[in-house]
């Protein structure tokens, strides 16, 4: 087949094959093991690249990380139960060059704090402390139970999906918030300019508050749900679909279209949208 | 008199004035002088804290969870220490925290470039006129410190990473549009707790963006 091609095309392949062996000895892997004992800290420092994180199925932490060029190194200090891993830049170097995506297997006790200019930061599994900060990072939690998830970007999206019985802050200025079965004690999202979506129960006795300066907030909930609720927007306006039961006396003042403040079920989560010029929808699910 | 002895009725001196011995030394003595001025500016700040609302309890678990976060306080002292603080004390202020909180962060990035700019003038002065690089800053205007603070902060940013100052400074205009309104929220309805909470919601935005941006400039 290779002998029909014409000879041209031959030495494009040639030259496609040469190119990719390069990329793959510049992409460098390294692996390293601690054993951190129950309850460690793990920190991830990282300026451009991926930090991924899922739980390990023994008490070891595994750590993978691809270094897209020698112009990084890793540096993994453990100090007790403490582990440290951060990209050391040995040269300047472009984004590209600087890229380390690091993948992470931890026990699912382990307290995490991640930092990524560039991202995606992804936790799965963990039911622990966490701090995950990013400047335009994609930040995504999945399935955590209990222990306090802070997640701040600037513009990076935050999406919190199937967690559970923890308190939640995210404070994002432009990135958008989406938050799916999601509920804790105390759960705050405050975003200057991007939206703000909840589609969840908001579980038994918590606390939101959901505030933005523009942007929408779309809270959808089952009939089940059992909230108050009040929701405020300077000018940008209110529409509620769900059913609530009014109430004598409200926290805030009502205004129509532009406020409205209710209870579902027994009222037990309280729930708080603020918004100054952005429309906050409540729609029953 | 001496330093100690003024020091020792300073109280006495700051609301009443002092005797004559005491006027003469804090007129001759630039320490307490400098010691004098700075309380007298913390208590006519402070007098801002003005007594308005009880916090609420989402203020002080929030500040627990930073506190235990930050590993200031650990599991064990939890109740002790945050069960025993006088909340009364705080009260007057939970929305005016994250005011403060930005207001610090401003506070330590000034701190952090004057100490540079200190440090890089004494290099250049080592031999030439270091009593000119060891000049003192001028004293914080705090009318017009959100300004300046943004460009140091974008300044900052342009050095370290440059390739993200458009988007800080994009950031950074939301971030005041969200504080002018809040505050004109505030300023219509001063006794409104929706207000307040919309204010403290917009500096906690303005508190994260510094701290961000100076995570770039730390090795």
């Amino acid at each position: 087949m290779i002998t029909s091609m014409p000879r041209g095309a031959l030495w494009v392949l040639v030259v496609l094959a040469g190119c990719a062996a390069l990329a793959a000895a510049a992409e460098n892997r390294k692996e390293f093991h601690y054993n951190l004992g129950p309850h460690a800290a793990v920190s991830v420092m990282n300026q451009f690249g991926g930090v991924t994180i899922t739980p390990s199925s023994d008490s070891q932490v595994g750590v993978v990380a691809l270094l897209r060029s020698t112009k990084v190194e890793v540096d993994a200090t453990q100090r007790g139960g403490r582990l440290e891993l951060r990209t050391h830049f040995l040269q300047n170097a472009t984004p590209d060059e600087g890229r380390v995506d690091y993948e992470l297997r931890v026990p699912a006790d382990t307290s995490l704090t991640v930092r990524s200019t560039s991202g995606p930061i992804s936790v799965q599994g963990i039911n622990a402390d966490m701090t995950l900060e990013g400047d335009a990072a994609n930040i995504v939690v999945r399935q955590t139970d209990g222990g306090h998830i802070h997640a701040h970007t600037l513009s990076g999206p935050v999406r919190l999906e199937d967690v559970a019985r923890g308190d939640v802050e995210v404070i994002t200025v432009s990135g958008p918030v989406t938050m799916e079965n999601a509920d804790g004690r105390m759960v705050t999202v405050n975003t200057t300019d991007a939206k703000i979506t909840y589609d969840g129960d908001f579980g038994d006795s918590g606390d939101y508050t959901f505030a933005n300066h523009s942007g929408d907030i779309d809270v959808t909930l089952p009939a089940s749900a059992s909230v108050d609720i009040t929701a405020t927007s300077e000018k940008g306006g209110v529409s509620n679909d769900f059913p609530l039961h009014a109430l004598a006396h409200t926290a805030i003042p009502l205004t129509q279209g532009r406020s409205f403040a209710g209870t579902a079920n027994a009222g037990s989560s309280s729930v708080r949208l603020r918004s100054f010029s952005g429309k906050i929808h409540v729609k029953k699910k | 008199m001496t330093c100690a002895e003024f020091q020792a009725v300073l109280a006495y001196i700051i609301d009443n004035g002092g005797n004559a011995e005491q006027q003469e030394h804090l007129r001759q003595c630039a320490v307490c002088s400098d010691l004098v001025s700075d309380l007298k500016y913390i208590a006519e700040q402070a007098k801002l804290l003005v007594p308005m609302m009880d916090p609420s309890k989402k203020v002080w678990d929030g500040i627990k969870s930073s506190l235990e976060r930050e590993g200031l306080v650990k599991d064990s002292a939890r109740g002790s220490l945050l069960g025993s603080t006088p909340l009364s004390r705080w009260g007057p202020a939970n929305w005016l925290l994250p005011v403060a909180a930005a207001l610090l962060v401003a506070i330590g990035l000034l701190y952090y470039q004057n100490r540079t700019t200190g440090q890089q003038a004494s290099l250049q002065a080592s031999s030439g006129n270091a009593e000119a690089a060891i000049a003192p800053a001028p004293p914080l205007q705090f009318a017009s410190m959100d300004d300046t603070q943004d460009q140091q902060v974008l300044s900052e940013v342009a050095a370290h990473v440059p390739a993200l100052t458009q988007a800080y400074r994009l950031d950074m205009q939301r971030v005041n549009a969200y504080i002018a309104d809040a505050r004109g929220l505030v300023t219509s309805n001063p006794d409104d707790e929706e207000s307040r909470q919309a204010l403290m919601e917009a500096y906690q935005q303005k508190a994260m963006l510094y701290k961000m941006a100076m995570r770039h400039s730390l090795p």
